[in-house]
């Protein structure tokens, strides 16, 4: 492997996840060097476990975090605000597989949907025709099924309830994805085995993961230095303000300055903010590239909920590929639904012992053990849609609480905003009317669990005050610092965010590449 | 994880079973040790909360097992855990029915004690293969070569859906 001397000023990124892993590996397909600092360790697909909770302990983020707000999670799981992974190849390694794409009115939700009481909305710098070729490249990369003529996975039995139900009621927008988990081998990687771990490590390699694709492919190019286990705790800048080195704290806790020329941070919508407020300075002192007082601002989690149904025969929703089955017929803006924005619905499944953490939190006793007792006989959907960004629902660093290297943990603080409560008000609502058209006898519905969809706090804007980075997800204050992963996200639109969050960081690389060639950097 | 108001550590049944092997319930005797009739106690109050016909008790044992290497990790709340489950057997908490245990541990759902027992018990008792087993669940698939051979679209109550994208046009 690459070794780049840590007095060499490097193209440094921070975090292997999404955004970071697609730029390592686009920017060493282009022929330029990168230090890869990942405070995870590098575990492959044998070492993954087959079971919930070994996956979980195995590769979640479990530095200790807060949380404040009116949302549910402060009460439930008041130090998991999140499910993000700590591991090569970021929460990818732990994501499932649904990529569709944002629609041309999600990057102008200002202006689509006016102003709305209470939100900070604003409409991207960027337009979806700006962004269809890196889709294309994005779907191409991760092998989204119904796309680019990739044949769609077969319908599992969650699916099959599902689809009947969209049926019934009257959806016609309902596919088996896209989805990024191979229906017929592609790109060197074989065909799903429908083990049903989707939500863990995939052992199979079926599933795209940056683990499993960019990772490797950037290391044989030999530009790549990739260091595991390096957790970045602070960006410098020089008398310029320009950004010049990263302090990264090893294994055991042995600090290292790697200089750098560019500074990329893609260590997801929590630690990016958090990592900037901690590198603050007498120039900075609200934080690096925080003059607009916008980094951790407009944390935005997706609207969620899943509803879990039972039927008198059996489903088995825990056989197959998870979250492979998608309803967008709600996904469209028609606020005579009483709100702006929509969601979509996909399936999903837990095992029990996810679903009994899950599925009504604190709950126990007979109504509870009803639930349970019917796992083989539940269908399950999750409900996924645009929240509303809001100034106060955000990333600060606690007060209270420090990590392992004794730094200030990040306070999640979130509340709902009222569009994110009537929206998914109306989403319990029809997937009880879905599934009661399939003849369900019950029906839970279960609130948002710790957020998979992190999104926002470092936005991008046009204007320098209303965010933090330009349309390349540049920082509009530091000319060498740049957001490479979901916290660049102006909103957060209705879809999973992940296939965005490739396309954007394959736009940056070109981006970078050309300003690198050009001398500009 | 923890879920609960606990600090993280490893997989529930896991960290359980390591304990109750290793060290034993440590300590001066409190009650809390084997042999002492928490575990019976405890292994009751799991199945009024978490009651599933037709289930043996060893899950629920291992779960109450669980519960005492919690209460365990620390002084405090060794001390607590023995005076609460001492309360309870001295108002006759093993003796009750089902709906009187029920309605029992439902007056006390709001102490400490209960939220840290319903919280480890839950992460331990349906994380057992034993419980899985009963509710239907198959465990880990990928040594079975997943499911794509054994049932993944097994379903016959229903028609077989479409599965490629509605080609009506956008809405
Ligand atoms: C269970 C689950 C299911 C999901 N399913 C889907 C889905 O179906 N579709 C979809 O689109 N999305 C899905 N997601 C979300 C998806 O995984 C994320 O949107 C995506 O991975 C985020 O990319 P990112 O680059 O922003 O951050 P991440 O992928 O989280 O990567 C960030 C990386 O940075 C590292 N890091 C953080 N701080 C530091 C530091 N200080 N120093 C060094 N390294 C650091 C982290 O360890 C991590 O590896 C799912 C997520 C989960 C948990």
């Amino acid at each position: 492997m690459k070794r780049i001397a840590l007095d060499e000023p490097a193209v440094v990124i921070i975090g292997s996840g999404a955004g970071g892993g697609t730029l390592a590996h686009e920017l060493t397909r282009q022929g330029i060097e990168c230090v890869v600092l990942e405070a995870g360790p590098y575990l492959k697909n044998e070492d993954y476990e087959n079971d919930e909770w070994k996956a979980f302990n195995q590769m979640a983020w479990l530095d200790p975090r807060t949380t404040s707000g009116s949302w549910r999670i402060a009460r439930d799981f008041p130090s998991l605000p999140a499910w993000l992974v700590k591991a090569v190849g970021g929460t990818t390694t732990h994501w499932s597989g649904a990529t569709p794409r944002f629609k041309e009115h999600e990057f102008k939700a200002l202006s689509t949907y006016g102003h709305v009481e209470g939100a900070n909305l604003l409409d991207w710098p960027l337009t979806l025709a700006e962004m269809e070729p890196f889709y294309e490249r994005a779907e191409m990369a991760m092998g989204s099924t119904h796309r680019q003529g990739r044949p769609a996975l077969p319908a599992n039995n969650n699916y099959k309830v599902f689809a009947n139900g969209a049926e019934r009621i009257g959806y016609k927008r309902y596919a088996t994805g896209p989805y990024a988990t191979n229906a017929a081998p592609y790109d060197g990687r074989p065909a799903s085995i429908q083990d049903g771990f989707n939500f863990q490590g995939d052992k199979s390699g079926a599933k795209w993961s940056i683990m499993v694709r960019e990772i490797p492919r950037a290391l044989e190019t030999g530009l790549l230095d990739l260091r595991p286990d390096s957790h970045v705790v602070r960006i410098t800048h020089d008398a310029s303000g320009k950004a010049d080195a990263v302090i990264y704290a090893d294994k055991d806790g042995n600090l290292h300055r790697q200089s750098a020329r560019i500074v990329c941070v893609a260590g997801n919508s929590i630690e990016t903010p958090r990592l900037l407020l901690l590198s603050d300075s007498a120039r900075f002192p609200n934080g690096l590239a925080n003059g607009s007082d916008q980094v951790g601002r407009n944390y935005m989690r997706h609207l969620t909920g899943s509803v879990y149904a039972r039927f008198d025969k059996p489903v088995r929703m825990y056989r197959g590929e998870t979250m492979a089955g998608l309803i967008a017929d709600e996904s469209r803006h028609d606020p005579s639904r009483g709100f702006v924005g929509g969601f979509y619905m996909e399936t999903i499944s837990l095992g029990p012992a996810f679903l009994a953490a899950f599925v009504e939190p604190g709950a126990w006793g007979p109504d509870f053990a009803r639930i349970m007792s019917s796992y083989a006989n539940t269908a399950g959907m999750w409900i996924v849609g645009e929240d509303m960004p809001q100034a106060d629902n955000r990333i600060t660093l606690s007060t209270t609480v420090r990590d392992h290297l004794d730094l200030p943990v990040a306070n999640v603080h979130f509340d709902d905003h009222d569009n994110d409560v009537a929206m998914r008000e109306y989403g319990y609502g029809k997937a009880a009317e879905l599934y009661d058209a399939v003849g369900a006898i019950g029906h839970h519905r279960t609130p948002p669990y710790p957020s998979t969809h992190n999104l926002g706090t470092c936005r991008m804007s046009d204007r320098p005050e209303d965010g933090v980075c330009d349309r390349n997800g540049r920082a509009h204050e530091v000319a060498n610092l740049f957001i490479s992963d979901g916290s660049q996200m102006t909103t957060g639109a209705a879809a999973n965010p992940t296939l965005t969050i490739v396309a954007l960081a394959m736009r940056q690389a070109d981006h970078l590449a050309g300003e690198l060639k050009r001398g500009n950097l | 994880m923890e879920l609960t108001r606990s600090a993280p550590s490893g997989s529930a049944s896991s960290v359980a079973v390591e304990t109750v092997a290793e060290r034993g319930y440590r300590g001066i005797p409190i009650g809390l040790e084997r042999g002492s009739g928490s575990r019976k106690l405890l292994a009751r109050m799991i199945r009024v909360m978490f009651p599933h016909d037709g289930l043996s008790d060893a899950p629920y044992i291992r779960a109450a097992e669980a519960v005492l290497a919690l209460a365990c990790e620390k002084p405090g709340r060794q001390v607590a855990f023995a005076a609460a489950i001492q309360d309870l057997m001295n108002e006759g908490f093993e003796a009750m029915d089902d709906d009187a245990a029920l309605a029992h541990l439902r007056k006390m759902s709001a102490a400490d004690f209960f939220t840290q027992v319903q919280g480890k018990a839950l992460l331990a008792f349906y994380d057992d293969p034993e419980v899985w087993e009963h509710l239907g669940y198959e465990g880990p698939s990928f040594d079975k070569g997943g499911y794509v051979n054994r049932g993944f679209d097994d379903l016959d109550w229903l028609p077989d859906p479409r599965i490629d994208e509605y080609d009506g046009g956008e809405q």
